[in-house]
């Protein structure tokens, strides 16, 4: 009996010190970075923002600002006829469509820079034998000036036309975190497990801060 | 009547562990295939082996991936590949050459076109072609360079004659 209560009173402290510890845990998590400049206009802080966008996916829909309205996405620029990193940012980015299937506020955006090329047939075709959802990860395709000025812009990302280059484009294999006020939240290598399982650990924290 | 199920059990148990003996053998015969390849060989294919998994790296593993998974419909499979077993000569030359078309793997449908990378040397794609032929499932022995060489100087009629 008395046995029986002594293990009753360790559980209990053992339950109470694990609870501090969370919470401990909690209040020290800090919320991510809002990346780019800011203002300070008055009392209020101006931060960088997406610009507003119209480009088409592959089913052929208008995407915009609009569509990722209340939306956290995740963004990256790539081609269909690239060798060199974009296989492997593919890889890792149905490694987050995994993840975040089932997320009714988490989308992912990714650019062609090579629009001319990348029709909208032609993603169409990529986005299914990927075998992915279009609701879910647009492929969009535009204007090409429009693209790199986006990307340049609002992004912070580079994408260039190059013919010295092996497959005639520059660009970086970043995935960029946007929160729903537009703001970008963060900065990952696309090519890089590790960092995108930063990214995934990240989505989860921007999504308990837009809980709060 | 029981006597003689016993008998029928007593056979179907001595089927079953010849089967299994018969598996043992077969399996472990295979498993030491690489190791009884001719010696004068062995040291050139671990070298082989060797060059030809950085080659795969830098060259081949983006797309097709480090396991040789492939991805989705887009990549075909080097891991476990019908296309591979059966179009030895073929895979060798669009290393070089590229592929363009419908490519049936496993049974399944991909058209996205490769390009080939042409400054790859015979012995470079002899490499490769060890690595990918010796690794996953796959266990052909030594690609050696000759043979290569002898390959891809037939490629452009064989590509030819495949678009008839």
């Amino acid at each position: 009996m008395i046995k029986d209560l002594r293990f009753k009173a360790t559980c209990f402290q053992f339950l109470a010190f694990s609870f501090l510890l969370s919470s401990c845990i909690q209040k020290k998590e800090i919320p991510l970075p809002i990346l780019g400049e800011r203002e300070v206009v008055g009392s209020d802080t101006v931060y960088h923002t997406i610009g507003d966008f119209k480009f088409v996916d592959q089913d052929s829909a208008e995407v915009t600002g609009d569509t990722f309205k209340d939306k956290i996405y995740v963004a990256d620029f790539f081609f269909t006829s690239c060798r060199t990193i974009c296989p492997i940012m593919k890889t890792q980015m149905l490694r987050v469509y995994d993840s975040i299937q089932n997320e009714h506020d988490v989308l992912l955006l990714s650019h062609s820079i090579d629009p001319e090329f990348d029709t909208v047939g032609l993603l169409h075709d990529f986005a299914e034998r990927l075998g992915v959802k279009s609701d879910k990860w647009h492929f969009v395709t535009g204007k090409k000036e429009d693209i790199y000025k986006i990307a340049q812009t609002s992004y912070f990302a580079t994408a260039l036309e190059d013919k010295t280059e092996p497959d005639g484009f520059i660009h970086t294999g970043a995935f960029l975190l946007i929160d729903k006020k537009k703001r970008i939240r963060g900065k990952y290598d696309g090519t890089k497990e590790e960092d995108v399982n930063r990214l995934l650990a990240d989505i989860a924290r921007l999504k308990m801060e837009d809980g709060k | 009547m029981s006597q003689v199920r016993g008998s029928q059990l007593q056979t179907s148990n001595f089927k079953l562990s010849m089967l299994c003996f018969l598996l043992f053998t077969f399996c472990s015969s295979c498993s030491s295939k690489p190791d009884s390849k001719p010696s004068e060989s062995s040291t050139k294919f671990q070298q082989y082996i060797i060059q030809g998994e950085q080659l795969y790296l830098k060259n081949c593993s983006n797309c097709h991936q480090k396991t040789g998974t492939g991805l989705g419909l887009l990549y075909p499979p080097l891991n476990k590949s019908d296309f591979m077993d059966n179009h030895f000569e073929e895979v060798i030359c669009l290393m070089k050459n590229g592929k363009e078309g419908e490519l049936i793997v496993n049974g399944k449908s991909f058209n996205k076109q490769m390009k080939g990378i042409s400054t790859l040397t015979d012995l470079e794609i002899a490499e490769i072609a060890t690595y990918i032929f010796n690794t996953w499932e796959h266990q052909r022995g030594l690609v050696d360079v000759q043979e290569t060489s002898r390959i891809l100087s037939h490629c452009d009629s064989a590509s030819l004659s495949s678009k008839h």
